[in-house]
């Protein structure tokens, strides 16, 4: 699998901020890679940098096993922060300069009009576009000339639950085409159904960078419940694979084990000590869960 | 090349403002140059027209006159270049075409283009004034004799463009860049001026634009004071070609190291 962006000891201070402190990542062809990090995590200043438009202090980069240059942004179709058009043009001539500077074809145009679902408004001035509109005629520039590589910095900002949802089949849809898709978003939902792939930030440093299940490690446990959960939950520290036990909502119990147990077996073993199991859920940590204990260590 | 000066006639062709900056450039090129033959040809006592000699819009002089009064009222241009250029910051596309695959120098060159296509269009605009006086209200055969003047024009304006340019690229925000760019070219380098005349001597005109109009002196009044400058034409010529170099040299240095 080839490198589509290759990131090595990217540096960048704003004052006396480090924006971004050695940042070393490969992002693989074909993969959707998820840029996570709280807001000021340096994801932005990242992509930026990436994009030519800031200067990283110390570092270099590649694109698509190059040294970067504007002959290879051209083939990336990008979003980065907030959609940055000309206020008193129309969507549509907006797009006639996006595709004269990525040197496309104009004709792409009506294709990523319908797609953004901006067709019947393609004639109107930008200015008056409300900010779920703005947003997706920038997701519809960055899809100009159907690009191979596309970089979205927080996607689904600005759009309605519709907007979010169909933005997120729009990356999967692209995704199973065999894109790649450079995604930097706070919303892990977001990422959770989306990415196969995480680079974790936090005050411009990289925590963890790798296929999504490898850097935030999430366990599997099991929420159990029975007529007398302190009962329970004292039995249960006898397993011989029980790791840890935690309070859940309404009375269960999670319970994490040293190994995959199987539940039947689980249950069985409760009854042969005399407890008798109302509750039995497999369950798997959430990527907020694994995300926020990654980031507040 | 030609795919930027595509794509900037793309951004200003449906650009209302961009439109009224031309007409109202092109009669400031015009209008006054009218008012002024009115007032010193057609309308003057033939005893003071004989005092003065030669009419002011018959060849050769009326190449210097169109280009000395030009040279006053051709700062409307300026301040397109300077909307053109903070345009792109406020909207942020000058980030958005770099994103999209411009190379940080056709950013650049995009608004270079403005600079010398208004320029140029400054100049055929006084070439064509010069033809209009000088052929049809002029009583003088035509003379190619002072036609220098035009081109003296034609740098001041360049210098006069780059620096609208070098403003925008710095102050980045639409009416302040206009402000400290209207406040120097009205009095501030005047000031300066005449500062560094009275401490330093001559060298004092050698101020970009004042080196221009020490180049550029208006026809009659340069009959009643001394008003071109000391140094040959040469030393001027080459500070506003230093100046025009200097400019652009700082825009370009602006624009590729810097955090768009």
């Amino acid at each position: 699998m080839s490198t589509i962006l290759s990131l090595n000891n990217i540096s960048k201070r704003y004052g006396i901020v480090q924006a971004l402190d050695g940042v070393s990542f490969d992002i693989p062809s074909g993969s959707v890679y998820g840029i996570l990090g709280p807001n000021g995590s340096g994801k932005t200043t990242m992509l930026g940098i990436v994009t030519d438009v800031l200067k990283a202090d110390a570092g270099s980069f590649t694109l698509m096993g190059q040294t970067p240059s504007a002959a290879q942004r051209r083939k990336i179709g990008t979003l980065l922060e907030t959609p940055n058009f000309y206020h008193y043009l129309s969507a549509y001539k907006n797009l006639q300069i996006v595709a004269n500077i990525k040197q496309t074809s104009e004709q792409d145009i009506p294709r990523v009009l319908e797609l953004a679902g901006l067709t019947a408004r393609q004639h109107s001035a930008f200015k008056t576009y409300s900010l779920g509109m703005k947003q997706r005629l920038a997701i519809a520039a960055a899809m100009l000339g159907d690009p191979e590589v596309l970089i979205l910095d927080e996607p689904a900002n600005g759009l309605d639950p519709v907007g979010i949802a169909e933005v997120r089949n729009l990356i999967r849809q692209l995704a199973q085409s065999g894109k790649t898709i450079i995604m930097a978003s706070h919303l892990l939902d977001e990422v959770e159904k989306v990415c196969t792939h995480v680079a974790i930030l936090r005050k411009g440093k990289l925590l963890g960078s790798g296929p999504v299940n490898a850097v935030l490690s999430r366990d599997n446990f099991i929420e159990i419940g029975g007529p007398d959960n302190q009962a329970l939950s004292q039995l249960i520290k006898q397993h011989p694979a029980f790791v840890q036990v935690l309070p859940a909502q309404d009375g269960i119990l999670q319970v994490t084990f040293r190994e995959t147990i199987d539940p039947a077996s689980l249950n069985s073993w409760c009854a042969q000590q005399g407890v008798w199991l109302n509750h039995l859920q497999m369950s798997r940590k959430s990527l907020e869960t694994a995300f926020l204990e990654l980031t507040n260590n | 090349m030609m795919q930027i000066i595509k794509i900037e006639w793309l951004k200003v062709k449906n650009y209302r403002s961009f439109w009224v900056f031309i007409g109202l450039g092109l009669l400031a090129m015009l209008a006054p140059n009218f008012v002024i033959h009115d007032i010193f040809v057609k309308n003057i006592p033939k005893e003071a027209q004989q005092l003065l000699g030669q009419s002011m819009y018959d060849f050769p002089l009326v190449w210097q006159t169109i280009a000395s009064v030009n040279s006053y009222t051709s700062g409307i241009f300026s301040l397109l270049v300077i909307t053109l250029v903070c345009n792109e910051f406020n909207y942020k596309t000058h980030r958005q075409n770099v994103i999209d695959g411009w190379e940080r120098r056709d950013f650049v060159l995009s608004k270079l283009f403005w600079v010398v296509a208004l320029a140029l269009l400054a100049f055929l605009t006084s070439l064509i004034a010069v033809f209009i006086f000088g052929g049809v209200y002029g009583k003088a055969p035509f003379s190619m004799e002072g036609s220098r003047f035009l081109f003296y024009y034609l740098l001041q304006v360049l210098v006069s463009l780059s620096m609208a340019l070098l403003t925008g690229m710095l102050v980045k925000r639409t009416g302040l860049a206009i402000i400290l760019f209207l406040g120097y070219i009205m009095f501030i380098e005047q000031i300066l001026v005449s500062i560094v005349k009275r401490f330093f001597g001559n060298v004092g005109g050698l101020f970009p634009l004042q080196a221009g109009d020490e180049l550029l002196p208006f026809p009659i009044v340069e009959k009643l004071v001394k008003f071109s400058g000391p140094y040959d034409s040469v030393v001027y010529l080459t500070a506003l070609i230093v100046y025009i170099a200097l400019f652009i040299w700082l825009v370009f240095q602006r624009m590729l190291r810097t955090d768009l």
